[in-house]
């Protein structure tokens, strides 16, 4: 038993939280709605990422990638979070693996992991999976995503980003199809579909164990600096309180993390799967709740455009409906574990 | 990232596996506080876990532990639970304070009888007059020529009706400040002077009493390290006390889950789609909590578990809590009417945030060591 990062990865985690951070630093949510910065990264920008190996990150060596195990991912992901990155990484990963379950060609998965080919995955219209087809789809977290493929290997060309909660990320539908770049593509196995979707539902987790943290540690920081009563607002019990149960949340989440994670690639299918849908079940209600209580530690201030404080809740609240929010989880599990067979 | 059993682990478990099939018929029954013939059957199961050789086996083996880590001793509290056996004796943080602190003379008088589980203790913190706010406690001892004389009150003392000695937090320097003031005694309880009186709980428990001190005398050599250092003590086994190790119980939540499950399953008790949401849910909480005490356990093997136990304590609190009202939702009019167990038993999972410091003192606790919020 050996559970928590190993010094390889804490310093990976160093690393992209340090290229995270410069990121971020490049993106401006502006003065409101009106103004806020693309979620499309630079040429410049996609090209660091690319160099810093994420698009390859998860995809097997054979297929042009770093063959990452989902913990190294997990601790990407985190970061991302961490710093509201404003670009797709996250997409990428979800679709590239998703491609490589469905038997994508070597040459498109090289594509995808050079950044030279910009995919996102189709999710059906109410964001609980990935899409049947491209009927009704949505492009998730597509900004500067060229194609998007459907399970038959249609691909197809994507529209206007449409108006969305997360200012960091884009939402757009499919918008005809590209005939000469459609693939061969089968269906997955059953253990490839459980895989597929533990790991996806794991990186939610991730990128919502991230953004809770980074609120929370920014409502502290506040707490301790606002002054009002002629002394900080965090030394009085009401708000300790708040504070304290938000970090139990953070904290359990990055227990569920770390197990979810490690399940992916460890346990058979059904347990990762399982696994995957019980920490998106905890993370996704744990994740708002304390981005909530963010707002009202930082009080008048935290509920304007200036802070960051709406960027965490509204990624938080994309991440949760994303693939599930805890009510669909806690459904499927209900019918597991109440149901007689 | 490992969340399996190491092969050492597994052997360990398998080995318990193989007593409890052996043993546990023989010893789990009228296991219960509520009876002088249940303390004796509870001793006997004490004795027959120590002689086995599964009683704190985190301690060093020169007291008599094993030399293990923190997680051998959840395997223990997994494994009890899975069996469906009484829980094993609650004297880890004891245990701990005694090897870590007492003389070589004190340790070797107590620690047998304490790891063997021929003797039974109590541990005296709260009084009527110091219960969050522990270290305002007044229970006195006087230091004399050989020793020292004890006054006072001590409350909610667990097991001190039956106990042999008790590990007694009380103030030796009147005249240091509050924290600095206190020290740790061992006190034989047949010492003359001592008056216990049982307190009967809600849930009609009756393992809590209260022990009166009248100028009682203790032998300097059954202090606890040294004078003024009580404190020290105390936190010390409060954080192992908060701590994963002694939080079997999260082991038993399963059960008590499993049950509830199979129940609505067979539909033995019926389920809206409400009361099955919510069932869904605790479900998620506990299977969360129990990852969550693993990293601990892992994260700080056999170091102090510091304040970080206040942060498992909590999630604790709010598993078990939700866990009990939804099972007397599901339980409906048999709670309130008929065998009055379903609300014993949520009545003490009350108690979760109370005992062991209550969950405000946990909060502040996490707010002020863990994120570095100012004191009021």
């Amino acid at each position: 038993m050996q559970i928590g990062l190993d010094a390889e990865q804490r310093a990976f985690a160093q690393s992209s939280g340090a290229l995270a951070a410069d990121l971020a630093a490049g993106w401006d949510r502006g003065r409101g709605p009106h103004d806020v910065a693309s979620p499309e990264p630079s040429e410049k920008d996609w090209a660091r990422i690319v160099d810093a190996g994420w698009t390859a990150l998860r995809l097997r060596e054979e297929n042009g990638g770093l063959g990452a195990g989902t913990v190294d991912v997990a601790v990407l992901v985190e970061q991302l979070g961490r710093h509201s990155v404003a670009a797709p990484v996250l997409g990428t990963l979800v679709a590239a693996e998703q491609l490589q379950a469905l038997g994508a060609p070597v040459a498109t998965l090289e594509a995808v992991a050079a950044g030279e080919l910009r995919v996102a995955p189709l999710l059906d219209a109410r964001l609980l999976g990935f899409a049947p087809s491209a009927d009704d789809a949505l492009a998730w977290d597509s900004a500067g995503a060229t194609l998007a493929y459907a399970p038959d290997g249609s691909a197809h060309a994507l529209g206007e980003p449409l108006p969305a909660t997360d200012v960091t990320r884009s939402v757009r539908r499919p918008a005809g199809r590209v005939g000469d770049a459609s693939l061969e593509l089968r269906p997955p196995t059953d253990d490839d579909r459980d895989r597929l979707h533990a790991f996806t539902l794991t990186l939610l987790v991730a990128d919502l164990l991230g953004t809770m943290a980074a609120a929370l540690d920014a409502a502290v920081e506040h707490a301790r600096s606002r002054t009002q009563f002629g002394k900080p607002i965090g030394s009085f019990q009401a708000v300790q309180q708040i504070a304290a149960e938000d970090l139990v949340s953070v904290e359990a989440t990055r227990s569920a993390l770390y197990f979810s994670a490690w399940a992916v690639d460890a346990l058979p299918a059904t347990e990762a799967l399982r696994a995957a849908r019980t920490a998106k079940a905890f993370a996704s209600r744990a994740g708002v709740a304390v981005c909530q209580d963010v707002v009202q530690l930082f009080g008048g201030i935290g509920m304007t455009w200036e802070s960051p404080v709406h960027v965490w809740l509204r990624r938080a609240q994309t991440d949760r409906t994303s693939f599930g929010d805890e009510h669909a989880h806690q459904a499927v599990l209900a019918d597991l574990d109440l149901t007689e067979r | 990232m490992d969340f399996s059993d190491s092969p050492e682990v597994a052997r360990f478990r398998a080995g318990l596996r193989a007593w409890l099939a052996e043993h546990l018929a023989e010893y789990a029954d009228g296991v219960s506080y509520d009876s002088a013939e249940g303390v004796e059957a509870t001793h006997r199961w004490h004795r027959a876990l120590a002689a086995a050789g599964y009683v704190a086996v985190s301690l060093d083996p020169e007291y008599g532990g094993r030399g293990l880590s923190d997680l051998y001793e959840a395997v223990i509290n997994e494994e009890l639970a899975a069996a469906a056996a009484p829980p094993p004796p609650p004297i880890g943080h004891i245990a701990h304070a005694v090897a870590d602190f007492a003389s070589a003379d004190l340790k070797g008088r107590v620690l047998p009888g304490l790891l063997g589980c021929t003797e039974s203790w109590c541990q005296g913190f709260s009084e009527p007059g110091a219960g969050s706010d522990l270290a305002g406690l007044s229970t006195s001892a006087t230091a004399t020529d050989d020793g020292f004389v004890v006054n006072g009150q001590k409350i909610w003392t667990s097991w001190a009706m039956w106990a042999d000695r008790c590990l007694l937090l009380c103030r030796t320097e009147p005249d240091q400040p509050r924290h600095r003031g206190l020290s740790m005694l061992v006190v034989d309880m047949d010492t003359p002077g001592i008056t216990r009186r049982e307190i009967t709980l809600a849930n009609g428990s009756r393992e809590f009493a209260e022990v009166f001190f009248d100028d009682v005398r203790v032998p300097a050599a059954n202090l606890v390290g040294e004078r003024g250092q009580g404190w020290k003590i105390a936190q010390h086994m409060l954080t192992y006390e908060r701590g994963p190790a002694d939080m079997g119980w999260t082991g038993r939540l399963g059960n008590v889950l499993a049950a509830a499950q199979e129940a609505v399953r067979s539909g033995h008790l019926p389920a809206d789609d409400v009361l099955r949401r919510r069932l869904a849910a605790v479900a998620v909480d506990a299977q969360v909590l129990s990852w969550h005490v693993a990293r601990s356990l892992v994260d700080r093997s056999s170091a102090d578990p510091g304040s970080s136990g206040s942060v498992d304590k909590l999630l604790t609190t709010r598993v078990e809590q939700e866990l009990y009202s939804v099972v007397d939702d599901l339980t409906g009019a048999a709670v309130v009417v008929g065998d009055q167990r379903p609300f014993n038993e949520y009545l003490w999972s009350r108690a979760q945030s109370i005992y062991g410091g209550t969950q405000q003192i946990q909060r502040q606790i996490v707010a002020q060591r863990l994120l570095g919020l100012p004191r009021g």
